[in-house]
């Protein structure tokens, strides 16, 4: 385990200057997550065809599948902020230094940062309101799935936090900036 | 405040957040979250319908497609087709730009994603292109353009979304984007004929050296035969054509093929799971923002302009939205667009009395030309950068390829019989028929 934190593999160099060494560890953890999810659900849509056609269904294999879908997302989109993986339409901040920079940089990671809290505050409130409720037919509870929702939003208010202090303190100019990737960076 | 100026609102804070850097899923969302503010809705029903917007099984069919991508790149098996399509066209005039292009069509049969193909094209063909004295300009406006077709012919990403969020058949949709796939990828060899650089001058491969060419390439090719032989048959859905195509690479091809590819397994998974979070992020946002664009009657609002101009004629309407969604496409991501258009496109084809299927085939084959145009032709973009050359210089390269597209479009929206033949041969209630009740064949609408 301890290998495992101190050669967090999975984690990009690209700005480094924008990130806490010490959430490497947990960056590595989200991508392994990443992977484990497409595994879990290819498997699982696998057995599904399998005992469906030995005419064994299983039905909650169907659940399981969207569960891991479903988590692969949110933990998928908390990670891609970390990275700076997103989509954007432009790519201006790069192009401007100085002042004009800081400002765009520290505004675009607050609207990030509220939407981020919406998705943890009222997230918690769904998931708070589908423990009631129930998927047929193993009756699993809606909040283990809708869970995946404040939990990607903490982890970006996290991750946009790191970004905002990192930033301040050291420039969020970079060596990326001469760069033009598009695309998930290996 | 009226629905017409909130929706303006959610509009330009999309827009404007989008263009000053705000990642687009949640420059969406900030969107919606304002509209909250102003309308009864609560912020916490915005938040559940991202969940919503995702929990589909439909949607997994978009890792299954981008997995299976990513394998066939990764792995190196995509040699063999290329060696394929330089035994088939290499000795034409312009032989490697011939190659790009046939490339794309078979690559395009197996995945669904634009940017893989461009991946593969740009660390194979290209630099083989630049030492044969093709413009680097060209090489990537051509790659960007032959890399289009993966959204046309089947299996497509785009398909999958429209499909799930439209109602519409994803399998109708993936037998009618064959035909202006086909159109694009003819376009492209015509342009690469006439237009394009020569090239180095080849010896035709011989018959034996195509048969050994196609020899090496069966096993890949199969995955097309297994994706559409699965859903045309009724066997699989197209989520599980998906899955069934990954297994085939794991279980088949790399083991055969590219044994030593197998460590590297594990981070191919890691990778895809980050790679398809990204685009369904983006219709979870989406999403949302179609609810809320739904909620404040946006559709009537914008059919009632269109209303205006083109009545209930159907082949203006389709003219009209494919005018808005050529600018759309221009600004934004295929995905979202879809999502958030949706509503819109389905009440014009109450109004026009629009087959779904056709309308369906004609947006993807319009937003797929918004791959290629600036300021978001996502895989100019790619391919410029992977190719090492300014994106300017490839967009000016590109612009005569833009009448395939026009070309292309135009079939689409013009010659329906021929679009929807095979999705009315094969799959005849994707076109609306119903088995007869005397149950010899179908009863098709006029």
């Amino acid at each position: 385990m301890g290998d495992f934190l101190a050669r967090p593999s999975l984690v990009i160099a690209r700005h480094r200057h924008l990130k806490w060494r010490a959430l490497d560890p947990l960056e590595h953890v989200l991508m392994v997550l990443c992977g484990i999810s497409i595994t879990g659900f290819t498997f699982s849509v696998f057995l599904d065809v399998v005992t469906r056609t030995a005419g064994f269904p299983i039905l909650w294999l169907q659940l399981a599948t969207t569960g891991f879908f479903a988590w692969g997302v949110f933990i998928g989109m908390a990670v891609a902020t970390r990275r700076i993986d997103h989509l954007n339409l432009v790519e201006i901040t790069k192009r401007l230094s100085g002042p004009p920079r800081t400002f765009l940089e520290v505004f675009n990671r607050a609207i990030i940062l509220l939407v981020a809290l919406a998705m943890l505050v009222f997230g918690i409130q769904n998931f708070m309101n589908d423990l009631g409720s129930f998927r047929a037919p193993s009756l699993i509870p809606l909040a283990a799935y809708t869970a995946s929702v404040p939990v990607a939003g903490a982890l970006i208010v996290l991750f946009c936090v790191e970004q905002l202090i990192n930033g301040w303190i050291n420039g969020f100019e970079g060596p990326e900036d001469t760069e033009d990737f598009v695309g998930i960076v290996k | 405040m009226t629905n017409g100026a909130i929706l303006l609102l959610m509009a330009a804070f999309f827009i404007g957040f989008g263009y000053m850097g705000v990642p687009v899923a949640f420059a969406l969302m900030a969107g919606v979250l304002v509209a909250c503010a102003l309308t009864p809705i609560s912020m916490q029903s915005m938040i559940g319908q991202m969940f919503h917007g995702i929990d589909s099984e439909i949607l997994l069919a978009v890792p299954f497609f981008l997995l299976v991508g990513e394998l066939m790149s990764s792995a190196d098996v995509t040699n063999r087709m290329i060696r394929l399509a330089q035994t088939m066209v290499g000795h034409l005039r312009g032989g490697l730009a011939q190659v790009v292009t046939l490339f794309s069509m078979f690559f395009a049969g197996i995945s669904g994603s634009s940017t893989a193909d461009v991946a593969v094209l740009t660390r194979t063909v290209a630099p083989e292109m630049t030492r044969e004295g093709y413009d680097r300009g060209f090489t990537a406006a051509l790659i960007a353009c032959a890399s289009t077709m993966a959204n046309l012919i089947p299996p497509s990403i785009m398909a999958v979304v429209y499909g799930a969020t439209g109602n519409v058949s994803i399998g109708g949709l993936f037998l009618a984007g064959i035909a202006p796939g086909i159109v694009v990828g003819i376009g492209l060899m015509i342009y690469s004929h006439f237009f394009g650089p020569v090239g180095l001058k080849k010896p035709r491969a011989s018959l034996c050296e195509f048969a050994a060419a196609m020899r090496a390439s069966i096993l890949p090719l199969m995955i097309p035969v297994i994706i559409m032989g699965g859903i045309l048959t009724g066997w699989f859905t197209p989520t599980e054509a998906g899955m069934v195509a990954s297994v085939y690479i794991l279980l088949v091809l790399v083991p055969l093929l590219a044994r030593g590819h197998i460590p590297d397994l594990p981070r191919d998974f890691v990778y895809t799971g980050l790679l398809y979070s990204i685009p369904l992020a983006l219709v979870a946002a989406a999403s949302a923002f179609g609810w809320m664009l739904a909620y404040l009657r946006g559709p009537d609002i914008v059919s009632g302009w269109i209303e205006l101009f083109a009545g209930h004629d159907g082949r203006l309407i389709m003219l009209l939205l494919v005018l808005l969604f050529i600018v759309i496409g221009d600004f934004m991501d295929a995905v979202p667009a879809i999502i958030i258009f949706m509503p819109i496109v389905i009440k014009l084809n109450e109004l026009g009395s629009i087959q779904p299927l056709h309308m369906g085939v004609v947006i993807i084959t319009t937003l797929v030309f918004g791959l290629i145009t600036p300021p978001y032709g996502l895989s100019l973009l790619v391919a410029s950068k992977f190719v090492g050359v300014p994106f300017s210089r490839a967009m000016f390269a590109s612009l005569p390829i833009y009448v395939v597209f026009f070309v292309a479009i135009a079939f689409t929206v013009l010659f329906p019989d021929i679009v929807l033949y095979l999705p009315k041969l094969l799959l005849p209630e994707s076109v609306g028929c119903f088995k007869s009740p005397t149950g010899s064949g179908y009863i098709c609408p006029p």
